[in-house]
């Protein structure tokens, strides 16, 4: 990426998806004021009111398995497909010990379930011809040991974003003044990062996890509540540091998982992220880099001395330019500035502490 | 107290047996005072209450006789101080607490040999029937002595269970009221449970351990001291159970001649009814003692791998597979699933299972071996006959942490499958399968069936720990050269058992014979009959009177 400075600033400050994340907004506060939203159930955790007899029930899975994939470049893997309806499944029934039972002898035993056969049917259609993320049909991601509700307009966490928890947590373990102080996840999305952090922390610690989208933040208010972390962790609406007026210079840890994808690769995303999910959540501007940029300014102001921070990135490109960015442009205000490769050995994490 | 209402029932027992004591004990009427207001307290029978108060209460008399019976006793059986004491320290017991009068009712065989008549005496304090677990509170006294002066456990006429055996009593219908066919009954269970608890390797371990135990520097390693003082009081365990059934048995013969000897029908066909109850309990003990391995109470793994083939033998390998979820099932464990690799065309390449549940491991071991299919294949257009292969591995899920083996972080290789490309939030997959590679060993475990990958690779790492500890076991096995026949190894090129479903249907097992004429039963996981065949032919097949 050759990218200068002055030319990173600018398309930040002028892409269309800047002037959305930085919209004057009137109010911040940490319960969604005028009318809030309210976040739809997981079908997990949705009451077993509906019921269907067992043939019915295996009619409706092998027209699942045998539903044809529309023709695409990138199709889903068949495996996948299969281990999605066991889960499907899995989450729609109430006693989901039945399942392995499916395919074998039809009998006329009512099944309770969590939604309606003709709802399955209509999930399932759209997750084979829709390209619907299976996060989106179940309402809910696996990620580390939680199970946190998304639902469309809000990011399904990664499992690349694991490893925050994992860095934080040996932050922590090396340094333990870290653990009392406050902690920010900005762009919390469905609050998994904030989450996996206040767990770490324990009681003593206390986390603001921000988001400008109204969804994101009922949706992350209602996980934080799943996991009865709300004394640790207070969700507040607004862009990025905006909320965190109050709290500038107090902070012990600021962590991000910031849109990042340069703006014109997003039509060529699998349709799964590409035609579902917020592109708020995804669009960082022309290069990619305007809110990690965004991120990298405000952290010196916000951390008080020896604050740790952490950002995801694209990729290799993107962690080098900031490193170098840090380490030239807003010299002495980090130390120990360090890039972090995920699993699959992309450079994809940014780590240092304020000075 | 509550001893009148007994008296007259029991009077006609105690003149004579009383006297006998007295006769046997050359005892002054102070101890016998005493005794018989101990020996009221809690009795229905009340033997000895008759004529409690015609004595004078006279605790210090009642003592001497006491030290007086333990110098007797020791004399009588030879046997090292340890004896004297823990006879000594029972009898303070017995000052303190009235319960403890059952000490002076020991059933007890070497005293019988010795004291002909002495015993008998006893026996009849022990039929008190606030009940058996008296007996049993007192036979614990007993094998203190048993274990350590090695003596053998008889009645009082010297009746061991090994003679009961040799007695050859015909065994009749549980229906018939014959005492001696239900003592050669349990005996005969005894002996079948002996061997199936390896009993003389038994003896010889717990001496081992026992050694281990005596040296003054063992708590400078507490975790192995901690280990090796689980071992010992899991064998002491063991062998205490079929030692109380050994003493059950003869306190019952004992008390029938008794009963008989008395003439006190009552007191036989209770007793009788209790050998009864002990025949019918020792089958079950037969069974339990077939799952006395060293890891057979834990969970386990199960997996599946199909043969060379192709489809036909990953269709065969998940049939396999399915029958051990219901069979599982059947028995109440849980079931997971870890890992599956499916065929691309039906099917599985493989998969593990985990089973959660007690003894699922001591039951599933039984089926580690490769199983054979003979049919008409489904996917043969040709309709030919087609002979398909599974193999089935399964690994014990070790409870104690403490014997798990220590896994160094740096000797392994994590691999996550994933798209690849971009990554990040250019991606939205529900794969997250995570391999573990162990580098020094080699050995890997796979997990993609949980829906995160922190949970993938937790479940993974499980499985490795238990591959790592299996092989460990199996090492030690070897260099221990106890490793007759391994049923921890993997053998993979074992054929344990040919299920045919054409031109006929049956299941064999090449192993013990064993044979069902319905195959679809068993593939529904209807599978008891085959492992407990084989196990007890594993245990129980002649290895000469050694093992006892």
């Amino acid at each position: 990426m050759k990218l200068s400075i002055p030319r990173a600033c600018g398309s930040w400050c002028k892409s269309p998806v800047s002037t959305t994340l930085h919209k004057p907004i009137s109010f911040y506060s940490s319960i969604p004021s005028s009318s809030p939203l309210k976040p739809q159930v997981p079908l997990f955790l949705r009451p077993p009111i509906h019921s269907a007899t067992l043939s019915d029930l295996q009619k409706w899975h092998h027209w699942a398995k045998t539903l044809p994939v529309p023709h695409s470049d990138d199709p889903p893997d068949p495996t996948l497909l299969r281990r999605e309806l066991k889960w499907l499944l899995e989450d729609a029934l109430e006693d989901h010990s039945s399942v392995p039972q499916m395919g074998s002898h039809s009998d006329d035993r009512p099944i309770k379930l969590r939604t309606s056969l003709e709802q399955l049917h209509s999930v399932w259609r759209q997750r084979i011809e829709e390209r619907r993320p299976f996060q989106y049909v179940v309402g809910c991601e696996h990620w580390r040991d939680l199970v946190l509700s998304v639902q469309d307009g809000v990011l399904i966490p990664r499992p690349e974003t694991e490893v925050f928890v994992d860095l934080v947590g040996d932050v922590v373990t090396k340094n333990g003044d870290l653990t009392q102080g406050l902690w920010a996840d900005l762009g919390t999305g469905s609050g998994a990062i904030a989450i996996g952090i206040g767990r770490i922390l324990g009681p003593r610690g206390k986390v603001i996890a921000t988001d400008l989208s109204p969804v994101a933040v009922a949706v992350a208010s209602f996980n934080v509540q799943r996991y009865s972390l709300q004394d640790i962790i207070e969700i507040r609406q607004g862009s990025w540091f905006e909320p965190l007026k109050d709290v500038e210079g107090k902070l012990s840890g600021l962590v991000s998982n910031p849109p990042y994808i340069p703006s014109d690769h997003i039509s060529g995303l699998q349709p799964e992220v590409g035609w579902h999910e917020p592109r708020l959540a995804l669009d960082g501007g022309v290069d990619g880099i305007d809110a990690l940029l965004h991120l990298c300014n405000g952290a010196a102001s916000m951390l008080k001395p020896g604050g740790f921070f952490i950002f995801e990135t694209n990729g290799e490109k993107q962690c080098k330019f900031l490193v170098d960015y840090m380490e030239n442009e807003s010299k002495g205000n980090f130390y120990d500035v360090k890039i972090v490769p995920d699993f699959a050995g992309i450079q994809r994490f940014v780590t240092g502490f304020h000075h | 107290m509550g001893m009148a209402s007994g008296c007259n029932v029991s009077k006609k027992k105690i003149s004579g047996f009383s006297s006998y004591l007295l006769q046997t004990l050359k005892n002054p009427p102070g101890f016998r005072s005493k005794y018989l207001q101990l020996s009221g307290l809690n009795s229905k029978r009340h033997i000895f209450s008759a004529s409690t108060h015609e004595f004078p209460q006279n605790i210090y008399g009642f003592w001497r006789n006491i030290y007086g019976l333990s110098s007797y006793v020791i004399q009588t059986m030879e046997s090292p101080l340890g004896c004297h004491k823990d006879f000594v320290s029972q009898s303070r017991n017995f000052s303190s607490s009235n319960s403890n009068k059952v000490v002076l009712c020991s059933g007890y065989g070497f005293l019988g040999k010795n004291t002909t008549g002495f015993s008998s005496v006893m026996m009849e304090t022990s039929i008190n029937p606030s009940g058996f677990h008296q007996v049993s509170g007192n036979s614990r006294w007993v094998r203190q002595f048993g274990s350590q002066a090695a003596a053998e456990a008889s009645t009082s006429d010297g009746l061991t269970v090994e003679g009961i055996i040799a007695n050859q009593w015909p065994i009749l219908d549980e229906s018939e009221s014959d005492w001696k066919s239900h003592a050669a009954a349990i005996a005969l269970s005894i002996h079948l449970i002996k061997k199936r608890l390896q009993w003389k390797k038994l003896v010889v371990g717990l001496d081992l351990l026992s050694a281990q135990l005596n040296k003054p520097d063992l708590w400078d390693n507490p975790v192995h001291a901690g280990k090796i003082s689980r071992e010992h009081g899991m064998l002491m365990g063991k062998m205490k159970g079929v030692k109380n059934l050994e003493q059950e048995l003869l306190e019952h013969i004992d008390m029938i001649k008794l009963a008989r000897e008395e003439n006190d029908p009552e007191l036989e066909s209770e007793s009788l009814k209790a050998l009864l109850g002990m025949r019918r309990n020792s089958k079950e003990k037969e069974l339990e003692a077939l799952l006395a391995g060293d890891h057979d109470s834990c969970s386990c793994y199960i997996e599946v791998q199909a043969g060379a083939g192709g489809t036909e033998s990953m269709d065969w390998a998940a049939m396999v597979m399915q029958m051990y979820k219901m069979w599982a099932q059947r028995r109440g464990y849980g079931v997971t699933v870890v890992d599956e690799m499916p065929g691309e065309i039906a099917g599985i390449k493989r998969a593990t299972i985990k089973v959660d549940g007690e003894y699922s491991f001591g039951y599933a071991k039984a089926e580690v071996g490769v199983h054979r299919l003979v049919r008409i294949s489904p996917f043969d257009s040709g309709k030919r006959r087609h002979t398909s292969f599974a193999a089935v591995a399964v690994i014990p899920i070790l409870g104690d942490a403490s014997s798990h083996v220590q896994i160094n972080e740096s000797d392994l290789r994590i691999e996550r499958f994933r798209a690849g490309g971009a990554g990040g939030q250019h991606v939205n997959t529900t794969e997250s399968a995570v391999r573990i590679v162990h580098i020094p060993t080699g050995v890997t475990a796979t997990c993609q069936n949980e829906r995160s990958q922190h949970q993938n690779k937790a479940s993974a790492m499980a499985v490795l720990q238990s591959r790592l500890d299996q092989l460990e076991i199996s090492r030690q096995a070897q260099m221990n050269a106890q490793h007759t026949q391994s049923l921890t190894d993997i053998s993979w090129g074992n054929q344990i058992r040919t299920y045919v479903l054409h031109p006929y249907r049956m299941v064999k097992d090449l192993r013990t014979n064993y044979e069902v004429s319905d195959p679809d039963s068993v593939l529904e996981g209807d599978l008891d009959g085959f492992i407990l065949s084989y196990l007890s032919a594993s245990l129980d097949k002649d290895e000469g009177e050694g093992d006892i």
